[in-house]
């Protein structure tokens, strides 16, 4: 993925609002399917208990973090996995290409990993001459199309059948009216060449237990477990917020999860990777490696209030109910992560200049808090890092000019009642040259009918 | 922060006495439905007063991230009703504010007076129901076709979802299934104006799915601005757009 | 197989990276308030994860996920089925660990070119219908051929998904995959569609024999 551009968040929802109407339609009906599975499947198990003890897990983990980084290093060495650190994109960059490079890597097979998005390892590796095959089917739609994802567990749901029909027909010799079924097995059959002769495959990790050394992997596919079954090499490149503390504390994190992202009792496939290949089992990678990444994460931990967001099991559970992200799906957003979460871990990562306009990207409507299995405060996140850019000065003059004035007016009874009176006589319909700000309304909605009085003239002279 | 009936004392005549918060949008935009607020608590035999230095409860200025520009108006506003028995707000995001962000946004003994304050404060459909233990207002309603926006604050901070309704259908009205009811429509204060594009796409969700219906009504004037404003520029048949105070005050018409 | 190894030990990039990074996630975390761990999960299950019959349990999550049991009541039995139920495929791959019993004699090939694979769990899940591979088994008949049979003792069926973590733990090989359905998407516009990329179709072949111990994966 190219270099992040939350800067562009505006201009690029106004055109895939404008010049792609079906993006809206694909996304609105995949992320309803997606949050009415979830609503059912946590009706099933009253998820409040599970979600207060993830959350209690998660901020353990967190606040011992350099104690489990230290086990799990540990213990991970002892299974004979390589550990590398890495501080930047940079650092995790490097010491995937020396892996690639010291083994002759030509081909790759890659797992869904918002972190190999966030690190741009995909670039980078085709810059250096290998070729790298997305595996899950909807990152290998996008990769075919050349976009970036815009879900976090649904990477192409903003791309109908006939878009794949299209891609599949150009791309893999589809026949024209190919059904799903078709389609999904022409998928497979290239694929299955990647996974068969692939020198590397790379994945994520959704959960690493300090106990046992342990990566955990969640999907539906099967293609996380081929992409680190086949290749001789295995990469798993691991957020350092990414730790759980024992292997049976997996059973909650694995199952609220599953539920939270598709509403499933659990993912199809979940792959426990403890380490390379033993003696006497028939197969499996001869190398496994662990990058184990900070890139903005301990200057996130630093932050007071804005750590808990490192709690993000990244279900996308808050994309699905979130009504901003809903209208555009994940590309405006600019980088790896959308939605709440993105707008929340944006400043925290990327820092909070690069991150505008994100935690203005919401209406702070709340629903994103009601559904997050680890209970990340969303929407107390946002205004807090609203508050940070009004003090960085990171929001117009005029706006912070204006709010002052307002606050002194709205303790001055009598002035602000007299302003309310003048309001009346804004012409609304000029907006766009008098004020800015009048003008972004009236573009798209007539303006409100100002009352003929104001209700304080109303009460003064008595209510029948 | 949700108030039990138990706990609550029930309205008895003639010893409530109601300060009403009209807050800023109502002040300019809803004059009337804050009217008809007084109207149908007066109906229901409650004293109500107007202190007249009240101003703006700070909301926007707050969820944009003006902190200290929130902390005056919070401030003054406790200042305003330090006095009152009950507060009632015709706003459901407003009355949010009061009851859940002053206590949080101030420190000291201004917080003990905000969570003193947040105790009395009410939204009114929530008032009339939780407090007043309202249940039938009459039967001006009937034969009315309504679709209900819950507004978010109203839903999500106040926890106020039934009491509209059961005020709504008490008095005839038909409320309407309606499936992106509990979306948010966009308004979000300054957001509607800082990403208007996006806005607006929100409220065609909500037009979109909208059930043909006599009356959309809702307890948040910002709501309802932008469901009308953003309806009057769409083609189509358009309801009528009403605030829920005026829409209970007809209630009690028959 | 690689030795173990700190990659950053004596490289001083790599040791300097991991100081600093430990280093500053102490300086973060400073004086905040430390959350002790919650203890052991007990919140409330799903209704089946309770009941006394775990078998039925495992036996409708799997099913409900797309994938198919049958039941016997003694290895004869699924021998006999087995030995029909294989005549369909030209090739057949078989776990390692698979007892003889149980393995049909159908022409062998490559996991990669076989139409049948056939496992045997280390274990199953009631509450979540999951099937538990081990490594040892082999991964590539768990993942390659289209149609996957996986034995599974009814000894070997635990009620929870803890209960079977708990179960691992202590021997766990270079990977474990928990397989709870045929492999399933539906990232082509939101439609449902089997078998990209492991198996479409997934058979549990449970072994309702009650007595013996649970089978350790090594045994043939």
């Amino acid at each position: 993925m190219s270099a992040p551009r939350p800067g562009g968040y505006r201009a690029a929802a106004r055109e895939v609002l404008r010049d792609r109407p079906e993006v809206r339609t694909s996304v609105l009906a995949a992320t309803h399917t997606f949050d009415e599975h979830r609503r059912a499947s946590w009706e099933e198990i009253d998820a409040d208990a599970w979600r207060d003890w993830m959350r209690d897990v998660k901020s353990h983990v967190l606040t011992h973090l350099d104690v489990y980084l230290e086990t799990a290093e540990a213990r991970l060495e002892a299974n004979g996995v390589r550990v590398h650190w890495a501080e930047t994109a940079g650092d995790a960059l490097a010491a995937l290409g020396a892996v690639a490079e010291a083994h002759g890597v030509r081909r790759a097979v890659k797992a869904k990993s918002m972190l190999s998005e966030e690190l741009g390892v995909n670039a980078f590796l085709e810059e250096r001459g290998v070729l790298v095959r997305e595996t899950d089917l909807g990152e290998y739609i996008i990769q075919l199309l050349g976009e970036p994802p815009s879900h976090i567990v649904g990477p192409a749901i903003h791309r109908s059948v006939d878009d794949c029909r299209h891609l599949f027909g150009e791309k893999l010799g589809t026949a024209p009216g190919a059904s799903p079924e078709d389609l999904a097995a022409a998928a497979r059959a290239a694929l299955r060449e990647d996974f068969l002769s692939a020198d590397l495959g790379i994945s994520g990790a959704n959960f690493l237990v300090a106990e046992t050394g342990t990566v955990a992997l969640i999907e539906n596919e099967g293609n996380i477990r081929l992409s680190t079954s086949m290749p001789r090499v295995h990469v798993a490149l691991v957020g350092i917020e990414k730790l759980i503390p024992r292997l049976e504390d997996l059973s909650a994190f694995l199952q609220l999860t599953a539920r939270a992202a598709t509403g499933q009792a659990i993912g199809t496939y979940v792959s426990l990777i403890q380490g390379p290949r033993r003696q006497g089992e028939p197969d499996g990678p001869e190398e496994v490696h662990v990058i184990l990444v900070d890139n903005g994460r301990t200057r996130l931990l630093a932050d007071e209030r804005a750590w808990e967001a490192l709690r993000c099991v990244r279900c996308g559970a808050c994309l699905n109910t979130c009504p901003v992200y809903r209208q555009t799906g994940g590309h405006p957003y600019g980088w790896a992560y959308s939605g709440p979460i993105g707008a929340v871990l944006a400043p925290g990562l990327l820092g909070l200049e690069e991150a505008m306009p994100l935690p203005f990207a919401s209406s702070l409507c709340g629903a994103c808090a009601e559904v997050c299995p680890v209970r990340i405060p969303l929407p107390e996140l946002l205004v807090y890092w609203r508050e940070r850019a009004v003090e960085a000065g990171l929001v117009p003059a005029a706006e912070r000019f204006g709010m002052k004035a307002y606050a002194a007016v709205a303790t001055k009874p009598r002035v602000f009642g007299a302003a309310a009176a003048l309001l009346r006589h804004v012409p609304w319909e000029l907006g766009g040259r008098a004020l800015p700000v009048l003008g972004s309304w009236t573009a798209q909605r007539t303006a409100p009918p100002a009352a003929p009085r104001t209700f304080r003239s109303i009460w003064r002279e008595g209510i029948e | 922060m949700r108030p039990c009936s138990a706990c609550c004392p029930k309205y008895r005549a003639p010893d409530v006495r109601v300060a009403l918060f009209a807050t800023c949008l109502g002040d300019a935009f809803f004059a009337d439905a804050c009217a008809d607020t007084v109207r149908l608590l007066r109906r229901l035999g409650v004293d109500v007063e107007f202190p007249e230095g009240q101003t703006c409860c700070g909301q926007p200025a707050f969820n944009a991230g003006h902190a200290s520009a929130a902390r005056r108006m919070a401030r003054h506003t406790l200042e305003v009703f330090a006095g009152a028995d009950w507060v009632v707000l015709p706003s459901g995001s407003c009355a949010g504010m009061l009851r859940a962000v002053f206590p949080e946004l101030l420190a000291g003994e201004d917080h003990e007076r905000a969570l003193d304050l947040a105790e009395r404060t009410f939204e009114l459909a929530q008032f009339l129901v939780q407090v007043m233990g309202v249940d039938r207002l009459g039967a001006g309603l009937a034969g009315t076709r309504v679709a209900y926006h819950h507004g978010c604050h109203a839903l999500r901070e106040l926890g106020v979802h039934d009491e509209p309704l059961a005020l709504l259908r008490g008095a005839g009205a038909e409320v309407v299934a309606w499936e992106a009811d509990r979306e948010c429509c966009g308004f979000g204060g300054l957001f509607s104006v800082k990403l208007p594009e996006v806005s607006c796409a929100m409220a065609d969700r909500k037009l979109d799915t909208l059930p043909e219906v006599d009356l959309v009504t809702s307890a948040d004037g910002g709501c309802l601005m932008q469901l009308s404003g953003r309806a009057g520029r769409r083609r189509g048949r358009v309801p009528a757009f009403r605030h829920l105070a005026s829409v209970l005050w007809e209630a009690t018409s028959a | 197989m690689s030795a173990p190894g700190r990659t950053s030990g004596g490289d001083a990039p790599m040791s300097g990276q991991r100081a600093r990074i430990l280093a500053r996630t102490s300086a973060a975390l400073g004086g905040r308030e430390r959350v002790p761990h919650p203890g052991d999960f007990t919140g409330p299950r799903p209704p089946d994860a309770r009941g006394s019959d775990r078998l039925r349990s495992f036996e409708e999550a799997l099913v409900a996920a797309g994938g198919e049991v049958v039941r016997f009541a003694s290895v004869e039995e699924a021998r006999r089925w087995l030995a029909d139920f294989a005549a369909a495929f030209e090739t057949i791959s078989v776990g390692a660990t698979v007892p003889a019993s149980l393995r049909p004699s159908r022409p062998a090939a490559m996991p990669r070119a076989a139409g049948l694979g056939v496992s045997i769990a280390r274990a199953a899940v009631a509450e979540t219908g999951s099937l538990v591979l081990d490594a040892r088994d082999g991964r590539r008949t768990q993942l390659l051929p289209p149609t996957h049979l996986v034995w599974i003792r009814a000894f070997d069926v635990h009620a929870t998904l803890r209960d079977a973590l708990l179960d691992l733990w202590g021997d766990l090989p270079s990977a474990v995959g928990f397989h709870s359905g045929p492999s399933k998407s539906a990232d082509i516009g939101q439609i449902l569609v089997r078998g990209v990329h492991g198996p479409g179709r997934l058979i549990a072949g449970l072994i309702v024999e009650d007595d013996g111990p649970r089978a350790a994966p090594s045994t043939p």
